[in-house]
């Protein structure tokens, strides 16, 4: 059973071609490792399944509330709704909010109260606001930062600051979640803790799918992966056969290496 | 009476043109709207009328000296107000814009009084009052005329300096990518100082045509010239150059015939009606391109 | 009792603000001041919404505030309309225009929109001034009535001889009414502030990319954003007009709009207490300047000379304002009191 489907997905910009012609599918449930060199299109490719992006040509599936539905052009608000949350490359953080008032920010498009719930302090309101505070402190918890709910977000070290993005993007109740390098800048003791939160994150029923350049992390906790370079797929299959791969090994050690 | 029309918009095009460059040359290496520049504009009307009734100079000496103080106020402009600021966020930026605009016009106020002044007269050529050419019943007087030569030569040279000087590439690097450009040992604050100078002394040789061409200086001149020099950018396509002049010119000749035949009463308004129809409809202007945030 | 002395303090000035027109000593000017420091001090807040909340820098608020002046003074004119009922109104026209002008121009870059608003209002003024048929242009429109309470309907029902029926004379009554006036908007932009609309709206201004991937729609919210920051500008036009009872398109020019965004930027962009601070200051100073400058030879206008200084030297050296808005922003939530205890006794 597939969560999401692309296919032939193409995104030019300008004389650029930034992905070209790529097809994978997602299973539900699983760890996939999107990876490649630099400048190969990973990023690209989140910011068109999150609708940051609209892909130039091409297709997206994704099963949202037990239906297939083509995704191109949403917004990356509807996104969020529809089930696909992420992470960005180069944290993006409420910086001057607290850690609270961020994960709080997540769990938006899972709430409702308007203009005069908040000014008429309604019950529903209250309730509801009582609700996010639990919500978001389950979320807080479960990535372990609920010593620093009142810090401000900014201030928090490289490594908590990408656990409260993930943290963030979780309290959206996502059913894919798109991690964009979340080991990038962490030292081996945060980077086993990263490992552990994403089984636990998987455990949950969440399909993720990473994007990293450690390949020691990558390969030990996906079971499958799909390999670009310059926009294109180049190779997909388990962690074994992509080391194997002579494509692959040549995208990333250069021409030449894969015979040596 | 059409053609009048035409022809009095041609000439006003032309000055919001070469305000407009000012902003839009600022905008593309900074991404700031350098709402004081239409105050630089002004400053240059005003400091033309004091050299020749104070020092008692030629216009043709004036003109060069006021470019030379408007650069010199662009480039202190820049130096002192924005570019402690280029980390902040840039709603910082554009609220200190804001206040150095009103700040320099009441500083002109302080200085110059608030009361509108006729432009010195005995200091002009005698014969830029009299018609030129006249085709029907329409006449091009020689100062239109040469408001409109002066005006294109600028634009050419602009052209030049922006396309063939190493210091024109330099400006167009830095439009693409600033730190790109810092890498490839570009000195970044030289040449947005540079900038400011060449937008500044552009905007100085306006503020002196139009006071020339009205007959008339007051301090809050640089307010109403310099948003509809903008709106000029903004239809031309803000970053763009060329699109800076088109723009300028359309807008100049829309004023001109929406006054004559709309609603004289309007005359401001169309520039301002303009410029928001430009910005929902076409955002990126007649030459400008869209761009997308990185993420 | 363990009231502390700087609370006590507190109470005592407001105390202090509260009866002072009722003191025999207190003076018309001063009166006036206070009644326009009000005003300033509703149009302060809700200008703080746009720039502040939403981090979108607004050159045009002016332009409401004279939307809600004219709507309340030709209402009041040609169809006798209460002040209650002009109030909802006048509020509702201001989020009107705030929608129909925000909708198409919001979903483009701030620099834009800022030049947008200011283009708005500069029209909202030649509107005002050249459709004479309307607002007689120029010549303003004078006799416009105060404010009447009126509640014969009510008094003659309990008893056929009794009259409630007030009508605003003197400083004094619009000293009170301003005062509720100031106290609404309060509670509306703290209770606006401590919500999800209210964290839309931070989430936008700190990142407008991560806002839009936790959910956030981004034009939706600065939209409604600059709605309610219009109709809150529309309130403060329409207590103006019923209070001066005159109004010309001299009032509603661009130099207002400088002085309210001066005074949010010296009270703090996104803190709207700081904001009844920057009336105040602003106000006063200026109340100070007009009396000063002519004793120097200078037109009064160039007190705004001081405005500009005061921005440019802000944004350099006190971007976020002089009291810092994140730490006392939760403080009174009871949610969040609640947690912070439950979170003290576990570690």
């Amino acid at each position: 059973m597939n969560i999401l489907e692309i296919d032939s997905l193409t995104m030019r910009f300008g004389g650029l071609l930034a992905l070209a012609d790529v097809s994978f599918n997602t299973v539900k449930g699983e760890i996939l490792g999107l990876i490649g060199p630099n400048g190969a299109g990973k990023s690209t490719m989140f910011n068109c399944i999150s609708g940051v992006l609209k892909p130039t040509g091409g297709d997206m599936f994704f099963e949202t509330s037990g239906r297939k539905m083509r995704i191109n052009g949403y917004k990356p608000e509807k996104m969020t709704y529809f089930g696909v949350a992420r992470t960005f490359q180069n944290v993006r953080l409420f910086t001057a909010l607290t850690v609270l008032d961020n994960v709080r920010i997540g769990r938006h498009c899972r709430t409702k109260a308007n203009f005069f719930g908040a000014v008429f302090r309604t019950r529903s309101q209250k309730e509801e606001e009582q609700k996010i505070v639990d919500d978001s402190m389950n979320w807080l918890k479960f990535v372990g930062l609920e010593k620093y709910v009142f810090y401000t977000a900014g201030g928090l070290s490289y490594g908590f600051q990408r656990k409260l993005e993930i943290a963030r993007s979780l309290a959206t109740e996502p059913s894919l979640l798109l991690l964009d390098e979340p080991a990038a800048g962490m030292n081996p003791k945060e980077t086993r803790d990263l490992v552990d939160l994403i089984h636990r994150i998987s455990d949950l029923g969440i399909t993720v799918i990473l994007i990293e350049h450690d390949m020691k992390l990558v390969m030990s906790i996906c079971k499958r992966l799909v390999v670009l370079d310059h926009g294109v797929k180049i190779a997909q299959g388990g962690p074994r056969e992509i080391r194997q791969n002579p494509k692959v090994v040549e995208a990333y050690l250069g021409r030449g290496a894969a015979d040596a | 009476m059409f053609e009048q029309q035409l022809i009095n918009g041609l000439t006003l095009g032309m000055i919001y043109a070469l305000i407009a460059v000012g902003y839009t040359m600022v905008y593309g290496v900074i991404q700031l709207i350098n709402f004081a520049h239409g105050e630089i504009f002004m400053l240059s009307a005003f400091l033309a009328v004091t050299f020749i009734t104070v020092f008692g100079l030629p216009i043709y000496v004036v003109i060069f000296m006021t470019m030379g103080c408007c650069a010199l106020i662009g480039v202190m402009l820049d130096i002192f107000a924005y570019r402690p600021l280029r980390q902040s966020p840039r709603l910082a930026a554009l609220i200190t814009a804001i206040g150095m605009s009103i700040f320099l016009q009441n500083l002109a106020m302080i200085i110059w009084g608030s009361r509108p002044r006729p432009f010195v007269q005995e200091a002009l050529p005698a014969f830029l009052r009299t018609p030129a050419l006249s085709f029907g019943e329409a006449t091009v007087s020689w100062l239109q005329l040469t408001i409109f030569g002066t005006a294109s030569l600028l634009m050419i040279i602009l052209f030049l300096i922006i396309n063939k000087t190493r210091v024109g590439t330099a400006m167009r690097a830095l439009s693409q990518n600033r730190t790109g450009a810092a890498l490839m040992g570009i000195n970044v604050n030289r040449v947005i100082s540079f900038t400011f100078a060449l937008g500044s002394s552009m905007g100085a040789v306006a503020g002196i045509m139009v006071a020339i061409y009205y007959n008339t200086l007051y301090p809050t001149m640089g307010y109403v010239a310099g948003v509809k020099a903008f709106a000029a950018a903004v239809l031309g396509g803000i970053g763009s150059v060329p699109g800076a002049m088109i723009g300028g010119i359309i807008l100049g000749i829309a004023e001109a015939l929406g006054a004559g035949y709309i609603s004289s009463l309007y005359r401001d308004g169309i520039a301002y009606a303009v410029m928001i129809a430009v910005i929902i409809f076409r955002p990126s202007g007649i030459l400008g391109k869209s761009t997308v945030e990185k993420v | 009792m363990n009231i502390s002395l700087k609370t006590a303090l507190k109470y005592l000035l407001l105390g202090a603000v509260l009866l002072y027109p009722l003191f025999a000593f207190s003076s018309e000017y001063v009166l006036h001041v206070m009644v326009l420091i009000m005003v300033y001090m509703v149009l302060a807040m809700g200008l703080n919404i746009v720039p502040g909340f939403c981090g979108l820098l607004d050159l045009g608020y002016v332009g409401f505030y004279g939307i809600g002046a004219y709507t309340a003074g030709l209402l009041t004119i040609h169809f006798g309309l209460s002040f209650w009922v002009i109030i909802p109104l006048a509020a509702l026209n201001g989020a009107i225009w705030g929608v129909l002008l925000g909708a198409p121009t919001l979903r483009l870059t701030g620099d834009y929109f800022a030049i947008v608003t200011f283009g708005f209002s500069e029209l909202v003024v030649l509107f005002l001034t050249n459709e004479i048929w309307l607002t007689r242009g120029p010549l303003g429109l004078p006799g416009i009535d105060p404010v009447i309470i009126d509640l014969t309907w009510l008094s003659t029902l309990i008893h056929p001889e009794w009259i409630w029926y007030w009508e605003f004379i003197g400083l004094r009554p619009y000293f009170y009414l301003g005062l509720i006036m100031v106290a609404l908007v309060y509670v509306i932009m703290s209770r606006m502030e401590d919500s999800r609309l209210g964290r839309a709206w931070f989430a936008i201004r700190e990142d407008s990319i991560a806002a839009s991937s936790c959910g956030v729609n981004l034009l939706t919210y600065k939209v409604i954003g600059f709605a309610i920051s219009a109709a809150i500008g529309a309130v403060g036009g329409a207590f103006l007009a019923r209070w001066t009872m005159f109004l010309s398109p001299d009032m509603f020019k661009f130099w207002e709009s400088f002085l309210i965004l001066c005074m949010v930027v010296l009270g703090g962009l996104g803190n709207f207490k700081g904001s009844l601070a920057g009336a105040a200051v602003l106000i006063a100073l200026g109340e100070i300047l007009r009396i000063v400058l002519p004793q120097l030879g200078l037109p009064t206008e160039t007190r705004f000379l001081a405005y500009g200084l005061i921005m440019v030297l802000m944004m350099r050296f006190k971007p976020m304002g002089f009291f810092p808005a994140i730490a006392t922003q939760s403080q009174k939530n009871p949610i969040l009191i609640k947690l912070k205890k439950e979170l003290g006794s576990s570690s």
